[in-house]
């Protein structure tokens, strides 16, 4: 229960702020329709909680299937995070060659 | 016989004109590739007599050498020269890296630290660092070296053309060399002293340079 009202707290913070930079004008109309529902419904997963992992045991999982679920989403994270690291490497190889490209057409 | 040395540099205006002017006795043409500095290094080294390339951004050593390295095969140039900016390498050694070029002994000609003479490199570097990369080139490229990082070279511009420097920060230095052994050429090693004047690659650096050979691998 206490694990559930940080989370539930640190959402509020994190929502607080998202109004904030969208009273600021930092953030679009549709960016922070985007977060509020991410963080709205990670909002409601952490309230059901207890209903969610039952149903994920009725699913064949076994009792801690949420756990099992984190992991998968460590994984897709790493996952993201190398494929943004690929897209950047290929935008750094064709800026080296439009750099050298100058250099030399320059000379 | 052109020779052609490319010297990469970045923010290096207190070292460039000497580097220039140490090596100009020994080569027809000084080629320096100023790769985004913010200081007056690409000014100082055209007075001193280099031609300079200028990269608009900063885009490492091994993006320079690039630039430089095709410039010179451009320019018809049947030997370059990798050569450092900051003077750590001697440039009376040179005839040493030119001398198998010409005699027909050799392709390429790399400079070593770890030949007859002694260069005095940090401890950590001689017997931690340089062993773990001499070990990485043997295991996974199959590279037979006595110096696995060294950035002071020789090559015909045969050898020159079959190179593609894919990476542009230090990784380039393990690459040239997978490069060089996958298209058999013909390498001899020269023993040459280098006058450390900055620590230059650490072991994080050593990890880096893992780490973007392999990317370089993936999007290839």
């Amino acid at each position: 229960m206490f694990q559930q009202i940080l989370a539930l707290a640190v959402i509020v913070f994190f929502i607080s702020r998202l109004l904030q930079q969208k009273k600021q004008k930092q953030i679009s109309k549709n960016e922070l329709s985007l977060w509020l529902t991410f963080w709205g419904l990670t909002a409601i997963a952490i309230i059901f909680i207890h209903q969610i992992d039952q149903l994920v045991a009725r699913l064949g999982f076994s009792g801690t299937a949420i756990n099992i679920l984190v992991y998968l989403a460590i994984v897709a994270l790493i996952y993201q995070v190398f494929r943004l690291r690929l897209i950047i490497a290929r935008l750094e190889k064709d800026l080296s060659q439009i750099n050298q490209h100058l250099a030399l057409k320059n000379k | 016989m052109k020779i052609v040395c490319v010297i990469p540099a970045y923010n290096e205006e207190i070292n460039i004109s000497t580097a220039v002017k140490s090596v100009q006795p020994f080569v027809n043409e000084v080629v320096v590739v100023d790769d985004g500095s913010r200081d007056h290094s690409a000014d100082l080294a055209q007075t001193a007599g280099a031609t300079v390339l200028r990269h608009i951004i900063n885009r490492g050593q091994g993006a320079a050498l690039r630039t430089g390295t095709q410039y010179a095969l451009n320019s018809g140039a049947d030997i370059i020269i990798h050569f450092d900016a900051d003077n750590q390498f001697e440039a009376s050694e040179i005839p040493d890296l030119l001398q198998p070029l010409l005699q027909h002994e050799a392709e390429v000609v790399l400079g070593s630290r770890f030949l007859e003479k002694k260069s005095r490199l940090p401890w950590n570097k001689e017997y931690l660092i340089m062993p773990l990369a001499r070990l990485i080139n043997r295991l996974f490229f199959g590279i037979k070296l006595s110096d696995p990082q060294s950035g002071f070279r020789a090559l015909s511009r045969s050898s020159a053309e079959k190179i593609n420097i894919e990476n542009d920060g230090m990784a380039h230095c393990s690459e040239i060399l997978y490069q060089l052994f996958r298209n058999r050429q013909k390498i001899k090693e020269v023993p040459i002293t280098v006058i450390y004047h900055r620590y230059g690659q650490n072991f994080s650096g050593g990890l880096k340079i893992i780490g973007d050979l392999i990317i370089q691998k993936i999007i290839k």
